[in-house]
């Protein structure tokens, strides 16, 4: 383990960044601590400043490669109000000493000189700085893989890194794309970008189409601000993406997406073949389960979410389904449920076979 | 004595023994060719593959990645998964409906409780195997966790040819198949034997120099390439029947032998694979694809047109006048090499069992058989 101590460095040097709404600041590693701050992609760095007289501790990604050469660095964007990435966006330059804790994290993209992969990276705003030291990392030393960027930003004017992104795309141009979204573009700006929007499940299965993966061991990696992580995560998942594959920033526990919730004891409404029935339905049971205890002959064959051949279109009250690889997002949208695999979650149900 | 061809005894082009060795430490422990890209490209389509002894199942998610599995129920072990529901999102056996998701996990065995007591699905996964895509074509390598196949391919990569199979398009006219009578190995040496060329093809091949030839190993795989003779080259634009896919100072028949058996022939307008898999100790199935320039019909045509005076003058023609023809479909006259190469191996096949067979010396030419023997005595180890 790395000990977590902080140890003076010196800034090497600074570079304003976005029209001065954020701040390069690289640091001089002298020799003793070569090892103590040796990094892998996609790690970060704690800092501990003294603000008014006020300790204060703040944690940023470091924003380079280790394979590319370039100095130890963080790139901070201004945060309105926030006292450290105003700090040291206003004061930090070249020469002054600050103290750092090594790196760690474990969100980290370790390249391969013999692995082939292809590398999904999604991020937003300053999320792009863990993963600008990634993919300059699979640059740099994973000669035979792939990567592809999407990027969401409000403007041309917030895009971090931009040139070296398009200084890096030039030099591999057979091995790296990269996908500009913006919320906000400027209405008479002549900026190229490839989508308008987030990065939401349509721009995803639209990078994944435009870009589907070439070296078939594919990884995913999510860098961005609020709920982005675990909804980037949820639609990865929907395309089938299993969740080893997905690496992100950990911000918590992701809900599983079939996690055993047990599902209560109910009355439900069932219309079946023209008539009407008024069933129960056990807590721990399905919805199939207990109409078929009913003596009703509803329709079903695999029993296990694959086939649809017990779906019913729920009107009234909710349920939860264990699977649902029969059914797409639409169909659930308007109220398709696999009878099979529906647990009732509210006290009364309505649905119909017909 | 045992009777040899050159560094084999004649055994190992004929017996079962053989041939299940073969199976076993070469065909089960390298990567195989399994389809051009293109065989996959829409989530849920799958194609199953032989792989040495493995029947390997490859199919695609939604994620447009490709998932490669041991074609193996773990139930009854039965060779039947596919993908089936509307969105194709679980791989099934329908001998007794057990269901596995795009991972490979088990996920449901119908009336699991009463026909089961308790079952831990989790250890009853599909066992995995490696898919990459390599070349444009798919490959699959029995073993999960074997190399990276730029591991295997890299270092005969760079001198296998200029042309870019990925910006290619199939041309399926050239999609075809067929069952030679001889071992695997014969049709292997017959493809790197650069004796033969000025020889058995004599009418059929004139337009590459032969004398010029280039050629080496990397590792167990064969490169080879030669150039155009001064007549085809010479206004070459003119002469090409479909448009041009290399750069002009790449010149040339560029035509490795990956191992095992996997044949690559490009040329100046055109990228062909000829994959031989080996059907028993002395049947082989070849089968050939190739892909040429993503250009307009238009420009087939006239390139076509362009450079059919030139062929007609050129003559291809067979290796002898039609009144040598021994039938009516002799392929010593017919002019085409492929026919050349079949009827040669065929010829060669049946002469190993008579009891006075005995080659003579090889030549300088066909010192790739030689080493292609080499390769496949280390691959079953010296001891063989």
């Amino acid at each position: 383990m790395t000990p977590r101590d902080f140890h003076p460095l010196t800034v090497l040097d600074t570079r304003n960044e976005i029209g001065g709404m954020a701040k390069t600041v690289m640091f001089d590693v002298p020799d003793a601590l070569r090892n103590t701050f040796a990094w892998r992609a996609g790690q970060h760095l704690s800092f501990r400043f003294s603000v008014n007289g006020e300790e204060q501790r703040r944690s940023y990604s470091i924003s380079s490669s280790p394979f590319s050469g370039d100095p130890l660095r963080i790139t901070v964007k201004r945060v309105g109000g926030g006292v450290i990435s105003n700090h040291i966006n206003d004061n930090v330059q070249k020469g002054d000493v600050i103290d750092v804790m090594p790196p760690f994290g474990g969100f980290c993209l370790d390249p391969g000189a013999t692995a082939r992969r292809t590398h999904y990276f999604f991020g937003a705003g300053s999320g792009i700085t863990p993963l600008f030291a990634m993919l300059s990392s699979v640059m740099a030393a994973e000669p035979n893989s792939f990567a592809h960027l999407a990027y969401g930003n409000t403007n041309e004017k917030s895009i971090l890194l931009q040139d070296e992104l398009s200084a890096i795309r030039g030099m591999n141009p057979d091995r790296l794309t990269i996908h500009h979204i913006f919320s906000k573009p400027g209405f008479w700006s002549s900026a190229d970008y490839w989508r308008k929007g987030i990065i939401d499940k349509p721009a995803i299965e639209a990078l994944i189409a435009e870009n589907p993966p070439y070296a078939q061991d594919a990884q995913y990696y999510i860098c961005g601000p609020g709920g982005m992580n675990l909804a980037v995560k949820t639609a990865l998942i929907s395309l089938d993406v299993p969740a080893t594959r997905i690496h992100m920033e950990s911000y918590g526990g992701v809900a599983e997406l079939d996690s055993s919730v047990e599902g209560m004891a109910a009355t439900a409404e069932i219309t079946l073949g023209g008539s009407q029935h008024s069933i129960n339905v056990a807590k721990g049971k399905t919805v199939l389960e207990a109409v078929k205890s009913a003596g009703l002959k509803p329709p079903f064959s695999c029993q296990s979410g694959v086939c649809g051949a017990c779906r019913a279109k729920l009107t009234k009250g909710e349920i939860h389904m264990r699977a649902r690889m029969a059914l797409e997002d639409a169909d659930i949208e308007n109220g398709a449920i696999l009878t099979c695999q529906s647990l009732p979650i509210s006290r009364t149900l309505s649905l119909s076979y017909d | 004595m045992t009777r040899m061809l050159h560094l084999l005894p004649v055994e190992a082009y004929t017996s079962q023994q053989w041939f299940d060795h073969e199976m076993r430490d070469i065909f089960s422990k390298t990567w195989r060719y399994a389809g051009f890209m293109e065989d996959i490209s829409e989530p849920g389509q799958f194609i199953t593959v032989q792989a040495g002894l493995n029947n390997i199942f490859i199919v695609m998610g939604r994620d447009r990645r490709l998932r490669a599995f041991h074609n193996i129920c773990r139930h009854r072990g039965t060779q039947l998964i596919r993908a089936v529901g509307k969105t194709q999102k679980a791989l099934t056996c329908p001998y007794h409906d057990w269901t596995y998701d795009l991972e490979g996990n088990l996920i449901s065995v119908p009336e699991e409780h009463e026909e089961f007591g308790r079952i831990d699905k989790s250890c009853l996964g599909l066992k995995p195997a490696k898919v990459d895509i390599w070349k444009s074509m798919i490959f699959v390598h029995p073993d999960p966790d074997a190399p990276a196949i730029t591991e295997w391919f890299g270092p005969v990569e760079p001198h296998i040819g200029p042309h870019v199979p990925e910006d290619l398009i199939e041309y399926e006219e050239l999609n075809n198949s067929y069952e030679i009578k001889a071992n695997w190995k014969v049709v292997v040496e017959n493809y790197i034997d650069v004796y033969h060329l000025s020889h058995l093809h004599s009418n059929t091949l004139q337009m590459y120099d032969h004398k010029a030839a280039k050629y080496h190993w990397e590792g167990p795989h064969y490169v080879f390439w030669e150039p155009p003779v001064g007549a085809f080259l010479k206004d070459q634009e003119s002469k090409l029947i479909a448009p041009r896919v290399i750069p002009k100072d790449m010149n040339g028949a560029w035509v490795p032998m990956l191992f095992p058996g996997i044949g690559l022939a490009g040329s100046e307008d055109g990228w062909n694979i000829f994959i031989i898999e080996p059907l028993g100790p002395e049947l082989t199935r070849v089968s050939n694809r190739g892909r040429v320039s993503n250009r307009s019909g238009w420009e087939f045509s006239r390139q076509s047109m362009k450079s059919s005076m030139f062929w007609t003058k050129f003559g291809l023609s067979g290796k002898y006048e039609d009144h040598d023809a021994m039938s009516k479909d002799d392929p010593m006259v017919a002019g085409d090499f492929t026919g050349e190469d079949v009827y040669a191996c065929e010829q060669q096949q049946k002469s190993l069992k008579s009891p006075y067979f005995e080659t003579g010396p090889a030549a300088v030419g066909e010192s790739p058989v030689i080493d292609h023997q080499k390769v496949v005595l280390k691959w079953l180890g010296d001891g063989k």
